[in-house]
């Protein structure tokens, strides 16, 4: 059974269709990068995976978390949240804690772990990124590719069974990219369940288990990156990989 | 002809003086903290919406801020007797500068909220926040920073507006200007005096609001 699952997914922003029907199986431990041009939906869909875009018809299932149209309550979004980790593009931390902080929020108000226990996660999770030395620098004080790997971090300390990784070097001065996708590949290594958006082509080449083309809101092609790059089966992927060169 | 002035009146009346000023410092922090709390809660309330306090207080805070302050101190005192709630002076003089302080720093704070940029909104969603924990943790105190500089000029707008609790024999600062006037007749020196006070309470009012503030925002080591 898989661990990450949707079926018949519909997203309309106004009159626009942007999720035509995506059905996506991601099994544990599966590293799944979605590619697709911009307006494609890539973004949406995996926004739509842990409840912070509605969804207007289908459902979604996370390791025994379901989300449905019509039953999509505030504890429903919170159980599948529960399950799900994110990591944004723009990092997104709280700027007026500290790093350490920023971790350890989440296990302490969510999840009332008592604030000695969840201070050893956050020292535990910044060290897997890193950064054990950054605990009480604040976010103001940190390098881009820093931050995100503070974010990363956050989101970790959740214990997600799935993490969502959005375009999160996009942000990143380029001599930067390579730390934070450095983690990413770590985390891949360690058997984290990865669902990613992303335009490192060859970072996603490299590490992903299953590479998605989604394309005019319906996932277009999908299977292994290798075989994928090597032959594509369709115009559209072969002429969005044409255009990456 | 030039105007001698005398201050020789003063050493009289220090104790009242004093007690002048120590009655509007205490309407000015029960007020200010009241008021303060009020907003925050109306802040809440109007930015979700949240039913049915969010529209009440938007009753409230087009009220109270389209209308004269004295007048609504007038309303408190002389009018709610009518309605047999019967306050006394320094009760009225509270409940009508927490309730005009309440109303613009519902507005003031709400303004800070809503500059909560979405990301970090998202990223407190995705963490699995109820939404009172996202206001609570994320949200409340960097909106509060964000706006503290313009709350502090309210609290001493509202400070300096508690002058006109002498309307109601509140016994502040400017009832006993008033009182040390009409006994020495030396109206010029006893407002001159009183003048140098406001402004040294408004300085102290805004030092201690600085003060408060910078444990809202996160002192830090140097790098």
């Amino acid at each position: 059974m898989p661990l990450v699952s949707t079926n018949r997914l519909h997203k309309f922003f106004g009159t626009n269709h942007v999720l035509r029907g995506i059905k996506l199986d991601v099994e544990e431990g599966e590293v799944v990068t979605i590619v697709g041009r911009s307006g494609s939906g890539k973004s949406t869909l995996l926004r739509t995976l842990n409840g912070l875009e509605s969804i207007d018809d289908g459902v979604i299932e996370v390791d025994g978390a379901t989300l449905e149209v019509d039953r999509a309550d505030a504890s429903a979004l919170r159980n599948l949240r529960q399950k799900v980790g994110m990591v944004f593009q723009q990092f997104n931390l709280f700027p007026h804690l500290s790093a350490g902080q920023n971790v350890m929020l989440a296990p302490q108000v969510v999840k009332r772990t008592p604030k000695k226990e969840a201070e050893e996660i956050a020292r535990r999770m910044l060290e897997r990124v890193g950064l054990a030395e950054k605990f009480d620098a604040f976010p103001d004080q940190l390098s881009g590719g820093q931050q995100q790997r503070v974010a990363i971090a956050r989101a970790l300390a959740m214990s997600p069974r799935v993490l969502l990784c959005d375009e999160i070097t996009s942000a990143l001065d380029p001599e930067l990219v390579n730390e934070v996708l450095g983690v990413v590949r770590q985390l891949a290594g360690e058997g984290m369940t990865l669902i990613m958006v992303t335009h490192e082509m060859r970072f996603a080449r490299e590490v992903s288990d299953k590479l998605v083309f989604m394309h005019e809101g319906k996932i277009h092609e999908s299977g292994h990156p290798q075989a994928m790059f090597a032959k594509p089966a369709t115009a559209e992927f072969a002429s969005f990989i044409g255009s990456l060169n | 002809m030039a105007y001698h002035f005398d201050f020789t009146f003063v050493p009289d009346y220090a104790g009242m003086l004093a007690q002048g000023v120590a009655y509007t410092l205490g309407l000015t922090v029960v007020g200010g903290t009241l008021g303060i709390l009020i907003g925050i809660g109306g802040a809440v309330s109007r930015t979700w919406n949240v039913r049915p306090f969010g529209p009440l207080y938007g009753y409230y805070v087009e009220l109270f801020r389209n209308t004269p302050f004295l007048v609504q101190l007038f309303l408190i005192f002389f009018g709610l007797p009518s309605l047999g709630i019967k306050l006394a002076e320094w009760q009225a003089a509270i409940l009508a500068m927490v309730l005009n302080l309440g109303a613009y720093s519902t507005e003031i704070i709400r303004a800070g909220l809503q500059a909560t940029p979405r990301g970090q909104v998202e990223a407190a969603d995705s963490l699995a926040f109820t939404r009172w924990q996202v206001f609570l943790h994320v949200m409340l105190r960097p909106a509060l920073r964000k706006v503290w500089p313009a709350l502090s000029s309210q609290v001493v707008i509202t400070m300096l507006g508690s002058s006109v609790c002498s309307q109601i024999s509140a016994e502040e600062l400017t009832f006993v200007a008033n009182f040390i006037q009409s006994r020495n007749f030396r109206a010029f020196e006893t407002y001159f005096l009183t003048t140098a006070m406001y402004f040294g309470l408004a300085l102290l009012v805004r030092q201690a609001m600085h003060a408060i503030g910078r444990h809202l925002i996160v002192r830090r080591p140097s790098r």
